[in-house]
């Protein structure tokens, strides 16, 4: 089965066209899979699949996943990196006697698909011992389908001189604002082509591409020994060329420009008790922290306790607990377009949906997976599995979590309006949050001063610091359907081995009475 | 994973493709590893699992235009695909501008920190060994969770001037949390080693429940300025901010803790307590690692900071170049320890009048690179001594605190005996004060 939106016969004769005489007709080839790759690769899972199941796999799933990624780096003037990389290898998940075995292999041919599910029932085997509860997977349909996000133009299909002349173009452009020193800008491009096959004869291809464009000014006094850095780095999406082609990368950069030497010359917060209003390019961090971790159900189960942690949310608090005021309304979304978190079935083959987690304040649902939803007493999972790569075992990931607007349109003015000390919050600074989303700390990139209900001078080293039932429940404000934007951050850590997923945060500015804001410089 | 033969064989394939596409310098480095895990919660097996990769790397130069591709096949097609890859991004690439010609021959030491034992884990072993710790969860009636890894890799480097070498590492690690049944104490304890067999399951599980019972039941103290002795899990969880901003780079350029005012830096100054010394060896015995920097710099002892003085920064190939000047050889590990007979945490303890022992840290975060002030966590264990003994567990709280002011000549009372925490060697620290911002529910 050839993965949309192209087959490889389209990908070349429009790859040809597209393109310099100097591209890489084989870094086509190698990476557009043809129908011989797709049977090898069906002939792979079924051996593994088979073989899981004469050994006493009561369940086994299989990913055969196909990654590359283009990344180019660059600081002023100069490209610093080029680099290119490909990855294609096979992860099989065995169920025996209610415990899980896994293993992986970059070598995709029924021999090895064989040997690694003997390997993955032999380990399940070992640790029988230390089973104590079987594990019990939710019902899920049994699909047979292909996905794959809708984009206009394949970023690995334009031309490698147009995607550093870009980034040479926004270094240029911050550097042309007197007083920045340092400019440094990056750009990935990454193509997930994933297959997913399960006993339950579920047989799901998939293609996911994201952009990442990200780029850093910095201001430095070098007789006073002092700098200021402004980063531009959470506008990832499930995007292709055209975002870099269609968004306004030139005015962001001058505006970085303007800020970080505005920045290197302002004043210190007056730490103290302030109102303040949180961007979308800041709150996104702020519920991807306090609102998309502490939702996590095996989070709650106690199941990420010896690294990331638990929850403060009780797995019998769904229905119960108050999260914050009546005007918050959370979702978790697989389905967003843009998300990174968006895809068509999760890595167990559970068609994505969306789904409040928090309803007019309450705390309502969790994220969940087939294993984790019996646990509520649920009868479907939500579609929260995912492994970050072929080689890593698929376990519950953070779907897009998204504040919804105000129903009515609400401006950045008309939440300032009544404020008459506060402070305005974008970007991102540095976020901090305890193992159980209490306590959090979070920076900004660039903070402003709210005086009377308008915007003033830029002030540096502060942080706003709270608890996440307390803060959610001092919002008073939210921006209207016209404010709503998408941030996404591009590395979430959690798990042993560590694993990181892309994740989106939708939302609007939103307005917080009375919250702690620290001088980070001070101590 | 493979050895020298078959690594150094695919990188010679790929610098002969590489060279007939047209590369005028160019590097190649293979590596295959083995990684197993075991993973635990709530007192039972979560997940278990093996992965075999293999990662094959081409950098090559045409008219100091530099071009890379990375891939995980290693059939003869896909090596001769990757190397042209290479090429072809290079010939569209701007002039590399840092471009330093590749390695010559070189010879490097030995590499000691790899245990066969660690590559190929023993299932029925690694069972039992886990059985020792749930088992010593459920006696104390706590809730146990954690991660068992032991991974192994051997990494191949080839250029096209010459330089070949064949290093194997391996890394075996145990981490315990354990949680008291009504959900108000809970401790942490890890361990790691390159050999599997030296990991000390019982002592780790023993530390870990032995916390989760002192921990319960914490009383709330008001947020500020404590002496403080920290653990070598806690230090760990903050040197790494010291240790990775020592960029010569950086700091020339005037954006790190270590840039001087008008343009100089700070080698040379006396920073850090005149105990304290930071040093590299790759022939450490308790963590010695392949004897090699990631650029091929053959790696040797490398002090960093010597009595409290800033003695080297690290020069990458380029910047030395640049500056006239070797590159380091390292660092490739760090070993933090006193420049007297090391103090134990007990008398650490027994000489404190006031103050808290902090078993880790939890997401610590740099809010400000110029005085690498810091802010996280307490977390798994933090107790109030006074008179020279721990009085009571207190409530986690959130800190603020600059890692030079930490180090800096007046706060660090005493230092003890380092422990690996891997890449570090870290001794517990007695500090006379250390800033605390405000209070967390978290347990």
């Amino acid at each position: 089965m050839a993965i949309p939106p192209v087959s490889r016969r389209q990908f070349l004769a429009t790859g040809s066209a597209l393109i310099a005489a100097t591209y890489v007709p084989e870094w086509a080839e190698a990476f557009q899979a043809g129908a011989t790759d797709d049977s090898r690769r069906a002939e792979a899972a079924d051996v593994a699949l088979a073989r899981a199941t004469a050994l006493g796999a009561s369940y086994a799933d299989i990913r055969i996943n196909r990654y590359r990624r283009e990344s180019i780096a660059t600081r002023e003037r100069q490209v610093l990196n080029v680099s290119r990389s490909a990855s294609y290898g096979l992860g099989l998940r065995v169920l025996v006697n209610g415990a899980w075995g896994f293993a992986a292999t970059n070598q995709v041919e029924p021999a090895a698909a064989r040997a690694a599910a003997e390997q993955a029932v032999a380990i399940a085997k070992a640790n029988a011992a230390l089973v104590t509860r079987k594990v019990v997977l939710a019902h899920a349909d049994q699909v047979v389908a292909t996905w794959f996000n809708p984009i206009k133009r394949d970023p690995f299909e334009v031309p490698l001189e147009t995607k550093t002349a870009f980034l040479m173009k926004l270094n240029e452009t911050a550097m042309a604002v007197p007083g920045v020193s340092f400019v440094s800008s990056q750009i990935l491009f990454v193509d997930e082509q994933k297959y997913f096959a399960s006993t339950e004869g579920s047989r799901i291809s998939q293609r996911l591409v994201r952009t990442y464009p990200q780029f850093s000014t910095t201001a430095a006094d070098r007789a006073a020994g002092d700098f200021q850095t402004r980063a531009v780095v959470d506008r990832a999406q499930l995007i292709g060329y055209e975002y870099v082609e269609d968004y306004p990368w030139f005015a962001d950069a001058e505006k970085a420009g303007h800020e970080v030497v505005e920045k290197l010359k302002a004043k210190p917060v007056v730490a103290g008790r302030y109102d303040i209003v949180v961007d979308p390019s800041q709150l996104f961090l702020a519920i991807h922290e306090s609102v998309g971790h502490s939702t996590e159900l095996d989070r709650s189960l106690g199941w990420e306790a010896n690294m990331a942690g638990t929850s403060f949310l009780k797995a019998t608090d769904a229905g119960k607990l108050r999260f914050g005021a009546k005007i918050v309304n959370l979702v978790g979304d697989r389905t967003q377009p843009g998300g990174l978190a968006t895809t068509g079935y999760d890595d167990e083959g559970v068609k994505s949906e969306r789904w409040h987690l928090v309803r007019d304040g309450m705390f309502v649902d969790w994220q969940t997976t087939r294993e984790l939803a019996p646990l509520v007493g649920q009868q479907r999972s939500h579609g929260c599995l995912h492994a970050d790569d072929w080689s890593s075992v698929p376990f519950p990931r953070m779907p897009n979590v998204s504040l919804e607007p105000a129903a009515t349109e609400v401006t950045l003015d008309d939440l300032f309006k009544d404020i008459k000390r506060g402070l305005f919050v974008e970007g991102r600074g540095v976020s901090s949050i305890d193992q159980q989303r209490y306590n959090f700390q979070f920076g900004g990139a660039v903070i402003r001063e709210i005086t009377n209900g308008k915007l003033g001078a830029m002030v540096r080293d502060a942080a706003y610091q709270s608890r996440t039932p307390d803060f959610w429940a001092s919002c008073d404000g939210l921006g209207g359907p016209a404010t709503y934007r998408l941030w996404g951050t591009s590395a979430d850590g959690k798990g042993e081995p560590g694993q990181t997923n892309a994740v989106s945060h939708g939302c609007p500015p939103a307005r917080f009475r009375n919250i702690t804001v620290l001088n980070t410089g001070a101590a | 994973m493979l050895n020298r033969e078959a690594s150094l064989q695919i990188c010679d394939t790929v610098l002969a493709q590489a060279k007939t596409a047209g590369a005028d310098d160019a590097a190649v480095s293979v590596q295959s590893s083995i990684e197993s895990h075991a993973r635990f919660a709530d007192n039972r097996i979560t997940t278990s699992g093996r992965a075999e990769d293999l990662g094959i790397t081409v950098t090559v130069w045409v008219d100091r235009r530099r071009g890379a591709a990375t891939g995980n096949d290693s059939s003869p097609d896909a090596l001769k695909q990757l190397a042209n890859e290479a090429v072809q991004i290079a010939r569209v690439s701007p002039v590399h501008r840092e471009y330093v010609p590749t390695l010559g021959p070189l010879t490097y030491g030995d590499d000691r920190g790899f245990a066969a034992g660690t590559a190929e884990v023993d299932l029925a072993a690694r069972a039992a060994a886990l059985e020792t710790v749930l088992g010593a969860c459920r006696k104390e009636n706590v809730t146990g969770a954690g991660f068992h890894s032991a991974n192994a890799s051997a990494t191949a480097a080839a250029t096209a001037n010459g330089n070949r070498r064949y290093f194997r590492a391996s890394e075996a690690g145990l981490s315990v949390t354990a949680r008291s049944a009504d959900g108000t104490g809970s401790g942490y304890y890890a361990g790691d080693h390159f050999d599997l067999a030296r990991l000390d399951s019982r002592r780790i599980a023993e530390q870990a429940v032995g916390k989760a019972v002192r921990s319960q039941t914490p009383k709330p103290i008001e947020p500020g300025v404590y002496p403080v002795i920290l653990e070598p899990q806690a230090v760990a969880d903050l040197l790494g901010f010291l240790t990775g901003s020592l960029d010569a780079r950086t700091a020339d350029e005037g954006r790190s803790a270590f840039s001087g005012k008008d343009g100089k830096t700070r080698v040379g100054d006396a920073l850090f307590s005149e105990r304290l010394n930071i040093y590299s060896d790759p022939l450490h015995p308790e963590i010695p690692v392949a004897p090699s920097t990631n650029e091929g710099v053959p790696a040797s002892r490398l002090s960093l900071i010597k009595g409290g003085v800033l003695e080297n920064l690290e020069y990458s190939r380029f910047w030395a170049q640049e500056k006239k000047r070797d590159a380091t050889p390292g660092p490739v590990n760090y070993i933090v320890e006193s420049t007297q007979a090391p103090a134990s945490i007990d008398d650490m303890i027994k000489g404190m009048a006031r103050g808290l022992v902090i078993s880790r840290f939890w997401y610590v975060r740099q809010i400000d690179p110029r005085t690498l002030m810091l802010t996280g966590l307490t977390r798994d264990g933090l107790w109030w001594v006074e008179k020279g003994r721990i009085q009571y567990p207190v409530r986690n709280l959130r800190f603020n605190q600059s890692v030079l002011a930490m180090l800096a000549p007046w706060n660090v009372e005493a230092i003890g005996a380092p422990e690996r925490r891997s890449p570090l060697m870290v001794p517990a620290l007695k500090l006379s004060g250390f800033a605390f911002t405000s209070i967390s529910d978290a347990i």
